[in-house]
């Protein structure tokens, strides 16, 4: 009898997932819009889902580019993703230093928000104030309050 | 002599319960938001509108130099008692450290980043009272740079409401920045906070 309830409910759990088809390069669907498959339906989303809190998945940065632009400032992008399922709010700040690693005081170094959707990439881009600048530090933060 | 006690008691305590006053930590802060724009919303604002002026390449002056750029009018579209150098001060700083602009003092939209004195000592020039300085001190006629561009823009506020306890605030930051010889518009930006709490707090 119980075998027949568990082949019942594996049947239950495989049954809505279809053979999804890889999405298109680029095209993030998220839950509740995409088809469910055999990882991410109704009977393992909430364990995935707290699986994902009890381990503490958050942001991840996996790239920091750099490139002069054509006026002689400093530009970077911070390419990221965010491990959660849910939506990830912070702070992060950019200081600029010059080719000495003198830090280059200015106003546009301030804590500034972003937010990062579940399981999704992001990017943070930042422009230094002066032409001097040749390098930069990131800081973040949990936004207060 | 108990009674007598329990008043002093109870001024010690309640005193003992007010918060101390504290000076805010402006680099760090670890403030709540508020309702009304502060400080911070300033400085957010004025940094991604300074990176988004720098970075469009508008203020490179073709054949080399430097732009000479006036302050225009900025318009305060909110409910709040708002100075708009709070955000423009901000601004002009950093493009004039920049290198790539000279804000003038000569002419403006506002009157805080005009310098009064330029007109002063012009008109001491022009008066009897000219006898008195050095004439080769005095600023002669046709001196004064005219600016090129102009930055001028607004800040917005909408309040809407969001459901039976919360209400919601939008700010809007606008600037342009225009060429006083052409007319033409050479960059814009909009930057948007939000904000969303408690009906029962006033957004002015």
């Amino acid at each position: 009898m119980k075998f027949i309830l568990y082949s019942l409910l594996v049947v239950l759990v495989i049954s809505p997932v279809g053979c999804n088809p890889p999405p298109e390069k680029g095209v993030i669907m998220q839950e509740g819009i995409r088809s469910d498959d055999l990882g991410n339906n109704i009977v393992t989303r909430p364990i995935v889902h707290a699986f994902s809190a009890l381990v503490g998945e958050g942001i991840e940065i996996r790239q920091a580019l750099t490139h002069v632009n054509k006026n002689g400032f400093l530009e970077l992008e911070v390419s990221g993703y965010n491990r959660s399922f849910d939506t990830r709010r912070f702070e992060y700040k950019v200081e600029w230093l010059d080719g000495s690693g003198m830090l280059i005081t200015s106003h546009t170094s301030k804590w500034m928000q972003t937010s990062a959707a579940g399981k999704s990439p992001f990017t943070i881009k930042a422009v230094a104030p002066r032409t001097e600048a040749v390098d930069f530090r990131m800081n973040t933060r949990k936004i207060p309050g | 002599m108990c009674r007598k006690l329990i008043p002093f008691v109870l001024a010690v305590v309640l005193c003992g319960c007010q918060p101390q006053t504290q000076n805010i930590d402006t680099i760090n802060d670890p403030g709540k938001a508020v309702m009304q724009l502060d400080y911070r919303d300033f400085d957010r604002a004025a940094s991604e509108m300074v990176q988004s002026l720098i970075a469009s390449g508008s203020l490179k002056k073709q054949g080399g130099g430097r732009y000479v750029v006036a302050t225009g009018r900025i318009v305060n579209d909110t409910m709040q008692r708002v100075d708009t150098d709070q955000l423009m001060a901000k601004i002009e700083q950093e493009l004039m450290n920049s290198n790539l602009v000279v804000m003038t003092s000569a002419v403006g939209g506002n009157t805080a980043s005009r310098d009064s004195m330029i007109y002063d000592v012009r008109d001491v020039r022009d008066s009897d009272k000219a006898d008195e300085f050095n004439k080769d001190t005095l600023q002669a006629k046709g001196q004064l740079i005219a600016p090129e561009l102009s930055i001028s823009g607004k800040i917005i506020q909408r309040n809407v409401i969001y459901d039976n306890n919360l209400q919601q605030v939008e700010y809007y930051f606008q600037l342009q920045l225009t060429d006083l010889t052409t007319g033409l518009r050479y960059w814009q930006n909009e930057n948007i906070i939000g904000k969303r709490g408690s009906k029962k707090v006033v957004p002015w």
